[in-house]
């Protein structure tokens, strides 16, 4: 029996469907059998994000009304062994589905494999009660800014009313702005909203270059990545990995070296 | 740079800013307690205190905290001292 796991936010534009797109891919790397579910229903992008837009023929919500069978649903993504993707609906809107049918969907992905990746939607109406419903654990993704973090908090308290045990993913840290303090550190968006910390990821252009061509930057073999890096130390985490404590900031060097244009930088 | 140094002898980061913002924002939010509400609280408790003790009811300052994710309200007021 697999674990369900949904990636949340409350506020839109905080790396949701990236993190979900990343975790997935990195722990089918470590192994594992897992499908990403694309829970925004009417404004679907995991797809586009995976690089999968051109293979979508059935969605989710045919594989609720029964239009299709489950498995008919998944697109199998070629570069891993073992990863899946589950397409949102582009047409429907959020209240085609009801949590009831989500979470049987869910528990029927979860008979078949390890992990089951639930991109949920920004907001915390229909949409997001769908992508919770049948989630095990949540992972709460928040930017160090006090609009992200004021709607995580939110998040927060209705993960807990629904008995869903959360973890937290601060996401777009800017080390160098953190030093100046000009950004909230992991530190203080731990404290402010008590979660347990999953990961700290990095602001990093890379991200944008891969998202640019379709290719989640945990696969990208050769990057240097340091958001990337991350995200697979998260995976593992999540894996129940030993991991090593989070990669706060760049180091000083690799700063200097970014600045003489000495470090590989974005392609 | 200038504004690097600036910020080293200005009392307060924009991010403790952000932080002591965070925190009383999130007090209200968790506490489902509107501003409006809170003052209408704050009044109706200091009327009560006035039956007991001679306060200045303008003066009963009501404050919602967070610890952890637990939230604690605090009302606080200067006693007048007897005249007689």
């Amino acid at each position: 029996m697999g674990r369900a796991i949904v990636v949340t936010s409350g506020k839109g534009g905080v790396g949701k469907t990236t993190v979900s797109a990343n975790l997935g891919t990195a722990l089918a790397q470590l192994g594992h059998s897992v499908v990403l579910i694309d829970a925004d229903i009417g404004l679907r992008n995991l797809d586009v994000v995976m690089g999968l837009e051109n293979r979508i023929v059935f969605h989710v919500v045919d594989a609720i009304r029964g239009k299709c069978a489950v498995q008919k649903a998944l697109i199998k993504d070629r570069r891993m062994e073992n990863l899946w993707l589950l397409p949102a609906s582009q047409t429907d809107d959020k209240d085609a589905v009801t949590p009831e049918e989500m979470r049987s969907l869910v528990n029927e992905l979860k008979q078949m494999h390890d992990f089951v990746i639930i991109d949920c939607p920004a907001g915390i109406e229909m949409g997001f009660k769908n992508a919770i419903a049948g989630a095990d654990e949540a992972i709460v993704v928040a930017t160090p800014e006090v609009s992200s973090i004021r709607d995580a908090d939110r998040v927060v308290g209705l993960l807990a009313a629904a008995d869903v045990p959360a973890r937290l993913i601060v996401n777009r840290i800017n080390a160098a702005l953190v030093k100046k303090g000009d950004m909230l550190s992991q530190a203080d968006v731990i404290e402010i909203l008590a979660l347990e910390l999953l990961g700290a990821v990095p602001m990093d252009d890379q991200i944008v270059a891969t998202t640019n061509k379709g290719v989640p930057a945990v696969l990208e073999v050769t990057t240097k990545s340091l958001a990337a890096k991350e995200l697979q130390r998260i995976a593992k985490k999540l894996a129940g990995h030993e991991v090593e404590a989070p990669a706060t900031s760049i180091g000083f060097f690799t700063r200097i070296g970014r600045a003489l244009g000495l470090a590989a930088s974005p392609a | 740079m200038w504004s690097n140094i600036k910020n080293m002898f200005t009392a307060k980061s924009s991010a403790s800013a952000a932080k002591g913002r965070l925190h009383l924002v999130l007090a209200h939010d968790r506490s489902g307690l509107e501003g409006g509400r809170l003052q209408a609280m704050r009044e109706e408790i200091a009327a009560v205190i006035a039956k007991y003790v001679a306060i200045d009811a303008e003066a009963v300052e009501i404050q919602i905290e967070t610890r952890s994710r637990a939230a604690q309200l605090t009302l606080s007021t200067p006693i007048q001292p007897r005249n007689a």
